[in-house]
């Protein structure tokens, strides 16, 4: 019998655990983009995050070993293009036992959800992240209204 | 003689829950030569002072946490907090206290060189 809340609570912590040490499939499971247990850079396109922050949009996008040379960023209007290539880091003389990163290449688009103004875009990447800093257009920025 | 459990005494959990960020194994390469064994790891956005390597009694544990901070609205987010974690059994061959580690653009390489006595050796045959 569940005579306390802390009882359902315990429940839902040991549901949240075993959810956590499966690799968070039931999350996946809801994210229709994710192929199923795959992590980084994959057919698809790398996962990507996007932040709206009032004056810039910020987005993330995941691209472990791709280095800067590597990388693309296309902005036309507000249809953005990001394309990537990871060659295989394979050194001469060793003999492979395992290979899953393998090389890749990919394009991922976007429509941005508000103008942006093209003078205003910082890109850099830090650690296999991606990060551009798109500034508004100025008529897409919040504005406070004054009441009169 | 009571058989109740409900009244005996235990430790109180906190009611709010500490999130526990889901697990996941990073993707790896393993490659050896003569003197080494090589290990890539595809660990995105994790900071260098997370990471975690033990080995211990021929068991090798990567442990590296991603904090992603999220800034303004979330307009989407396909990838968030994780912990990449995987473990590995390293051969008896390798010497332990010469194991070093470089990150790099998301890829933790970990160096694992084999102790002398484990590289091949030519045998000369002398003539007697």
């Amino acid at each position: 019998m569940w005579t306390r809340i802390r009882d359902f609570d315990r429940m839902i912590q040991a549901m949240d655990l075993f959810n956590s040490r499966l690799g968070g499939v039931f999350e996946n499971y809801q994210r229709p983009r994710l192929s199923a247990g795959t992590w980084g850079v994959t057919e698809s396109g790398p996962r990507t995050n996007m932040y709206d922050t009032g004056e810039n949009l910020e987005i993330r996008v995941e691209v472990p070993g791709i280095k800067k040379e590597d990388l693309s960023v296309k902005l036309q209007g507000n249809y953005l293009e990001i394309r990537g290539t990871r060659k295989a880091e394979n050194p001469e003389g060793y003999t492979a036992h395992r290979v899953e990163r393998g090389e890749t290449s990919f394009t991922r688009s976007f429509t941005l959800p508000s103008e942006v103004d093209a003078g205003k875009v910082e890109a850099s990447l830090k650690d296999g992240i991606l990060t551009l800093i798109l500034g508004k257009a100025e008529p897409a920025k919040p504005k406070q209204i004054v009441i009169s | 003689m009571s058989e109740r459990q409900d009244v005996t005494v235990r430790e109180e959990a906190l009611s709010e829950r500490n999130r526990q960020i889901p697990t996941v194994a990073p993707l790896v390469d393993i490659v050896e030569n003569e003197n080494e064994i090589l290990l890539f790891a595809d660990m995105p956005g994790v900071d260098k002072n997370n990471i975690s390597i033990n080995i211990d009694n021929g068991r090798l544990a990567l442990s590296g946490v991603r904090e992603v901070k999220p800034v303004g609205a979330v307009i989407w987010e396909e990838f968030a907090d994780v912990e990449y974690r995987r473990t590995f059994s390293v051969p008896q061959s390798i010497d332990v206290a010469k194991v070093n580690a470089e990150l790099k653009e998301g890829v933790l390489l970990l160096h694992l060189p084999k102790a002398e006595s484990a590289k091949p050796r030519q045998i000369e045959i002398k003539v007697g």
